[in-house]
């Protein structure tokens, strides 16, 4: 008998606990769908008075910043993706917290985040457009460009290591070729592109997917060949990583002030690669692996589309495309010889480079800076 | 008693014998040769130890934020845990259905809960460190008070055969017979849970700060920095977070010896 009752109070609780769970997701759902049909009324039930809740239409960029910063309400995801924002908080005179940022614009909905970080790509596009998964904030929302203040840094980029470069520079050339055969074709097709990536398995829904690429594409930069890369911005990137990357190991530290671009960069292969009109190599080594810094999307485009496309058959390759996603380290994956070649933002190679690692970019994809601040107006 | 003097010895020094063994082999890189690694990812003891010596500040500002996650975490998880056990062992029908629910939660992986409890906990506060600080203190506190109230519940219900008995045959009042027999019963128990909730609290503390908001604590050091391949640094955390474990681990042997010493024997 004492069993028994025990038995059924241990499901009547179990049955409270599921309902209390289900309440809570339900309730979250709601105000997610609710601000995303009127984001006018989440701005007025959040503050005293419906006008002024959010920052004015015609802030400048250190107003908002300031405020931001101010309030400690400055989000960033950190784990290297945050040197930009370091440099542009330091610009404006202003300490350099942040607050850590989820992966998601739920922080931003729900004004724990004021001013988020977003990439224009990704982020950016959740929040402004209202498909699914989107926060339809339409043009409710501005944003700071780092390529507009100066701060920006170089990303998603081409790399290997020094060493499988140096003996395999056939397959290396051979890689770039098609590759960036797929991310011409890609950057001048977004579309297609996109519709070839949700195919290859896809981590977001074919809207956003088909956003996504159209603003990759502009990053890519159609008025320059595809992978070129450019000095300037690269010295820019290494200044500014070398002031904003903070390392405890001294003597990694101490690499990372020594580091100059040939330490990072060979250009060789990306130009032998490019003055090819046919394509035709003798790769040493047909079978290679890519890690993609990032879950499957238009983000990595264009290598889905040379994979699609045959590009990689023609010049004799045979590759398999690893999708990335949290604390999967494409530096260290490429450098213990897991995969062959990867896709890095150009700090966080620097950083691997000056922990000891000999990590070597062979094209630069993106020729500007994805990273914007998005805030609320109104 | 020279045979236990010896023994003890013996106890102290094999595995001291082997640490010293495991540092010399990992300095001397026959580790590596052994483990096909290199010192990117296994840096050496060295420079490992440079690292600790260059960051006092920093690894004491971290450190202090995943004690005082810990230690807040653990005295009111111990706390809920033992007045939820005392609560069942009063009202013992819907006592054992109640801990049932509760050893559920056992089984919910720290890295599910964390997320859970830091969206949760968002308007908490509108100061970021406060908040994280209360959704890891919450995380480490309910798995502590989960394994609590089971090991206490059985101290408190496991008696001697006919203790309970012997009791109620003096005409004790329930509140006699928990506080002279249940309550001393449970003693040596709570220990037994401490040693699986001690090394829970630290586990907890610091996968915890992997998702939460604020940018603190020694485990969220050890993950950023092997995300952004500082091996070494990470490293240098990592020993960090074993000495935390093996020192709050001394510190409740040492405490049960006091408190358990004569009386009770686990």
């Amino acid at each position: 008998m004492k069993k028994k009752i025990g038995l059924v109070c241990a499901l009547v609780m179990m049955a409270a606990l599921l309902l209390a769970s289900c309440g809570g997701g339900g309730s979250s759902a709601e105000t997610e769908i609710g601000s995303a049909e009127v984001p006018e009324a989440a701005g007025g039930s959040s503050g005293a008075g419906a006008e002024g809740a959010y920052f004015s239409a015609d802030a400048t960029a250190e107003e908002v910043l300031t405020a931001a910063a101010t309030e400690g309400k400055v989000g960033n995801w950190g784990l290297g993706n945050e040197y930009e924002l370091l440099a542009l908080l330091e610009k404006y005179g202003l300490p350099d917290k942040f607050v850590s940022q989820a992966f998601d614009m739920d922080g931003f909905d729900e004004d724990s985040v004021l001013l988020a970080s977003a990439m224009t790509y990704n982020e950016l596009g959740l929040v402004v457009n209202s498909y699914e998964g989107g926060y339809g904030y339409g043009d409710t929302v501005k944003w700071i460009d780092m390529n507009d203040e100066g701060v920006a840094m170089l990303e998603d980029n081409l790399f290997t290591t020094r060493e499988f470069a140096e003996a395999n520079p056939e397959t290396v050339k051979a890689f770039i070729y098609a590759s960036m055969k797929g991310w011409e074709y890609a950057a001048a097709n977004p579309e297609e592109a996109a519709e070839i990536v949700f195919e290859y398995g896809s981590s977001v829904s074919p809207e956003h997917q088909a956003y996504m690429a159209g603003e990759v594409a502009k990053l890519v930069d159609a008025s320059v060949p595809v992978g070129t890369m450019d000095e300037a911005a690269m010295q820019q990137t290494l200044d500014l990583a070398k002031q904003y990357i903070k390392l405890d190991d001294s003597a990694a530290a101490e690499a990372l002030q020594a580091l100059t671009l040939d330490d990072l960069r060979d250009t060789s292969y990306w130009e032998e690669a490019t003055a090819s009109a046919d394509g035709s190599f003798s790769p040493e080594k047909t079978d290679v692996k890519i890690q993609l810094k990032w879950l499957p999307q238009a983000q990595f485009m264009g290598y889905y589309v040379a994979q699609d496309k045959g590009y990689y058959e023609e010049v004799g390759l045979n590759v398999e495309i690893i999708p990335g996603g949290g604390d999967i380290g494409e530096t260290t994956a490429v450098k213990n010889g897991t995969v062959d070649f990867g896709v890095t933002w150009v700090s966080n190679l620097i950083s691997a480079n000056a922990a000891g690692t000999d990590l070597l970019e062979v094209a630069q994809v993106y020729q500007k800076s994805g990273l914007v601040m998005v805030y609320k107006i109104g | 008693m020279e045979q236990s003097l010896r023994s003890r010895i013996g106890s102290v020094a094999l595995p001291a014998l082997f640490a010293v063994l495991l540092l010399f082999l990992w300095q001397t890189q026959l580790l590596h040769r052994m483990l096909g690694t290199d010192t990117f990812v296994l840096p050496l003891p060295r420079h490992i130890a440079q690292i600790l010596v260059d960051n006092p500040v920093k690894i004491a500002e971290n450190l202090r934020a995943t004690c005082s996650v810990m230690f807040s975490g653990l005295a009111i998880g111990c706390l809920l845990g033992y007045g939820i056990s005392v609560a069942a062992a009063l009202f013992p029908k819907w006592g054992s259905g109640g801990l049932r629910v509760i050893g559920a939660f056992n089984a919910v992986p720290i890295v599910a809960l964390a997320p859970v409890v830091i969206n949760l906990t968002r308007d908490a506060s509108d100061d970021v460190e406060v908040r994280s600080t209360i959704a890891k203190t919450i995380v480490v506190a309910l798995l502590c008070a989960v394994a609590m109230s089971i090991g206490a519940y059985r101290g408190l219900t496991d008696l001697q055969p006919f203790a309970e008995d012997l009791l109620k045959s003096y005409a004790a009042d329930r509140k006699t017979v928990f506080l002279k027999l249940r309550l001393p019963n449970s003693v040596p128990h709570i220990f037994i849970a401490l040693r699986v909730i001690v090394p829970t609290s630290v586990i907890s503390a610091l996968i915890t700060e992997y998702f939460a908001e604020h940018v603190i604590g020694i485990g969220r050091m050890i993950r950023d920095n092997i995300t952004l391949a500082q091996y070494a640094t990470a490293w240098a955390y990592i020993v960090v977070a074993c000495a935390l474990g093996i020192a709050s681990y001394a510190v409740l042997m040492l405490a049960q010896r006091l408190i358990c010493g004569r009386r009770w024997r686990i």
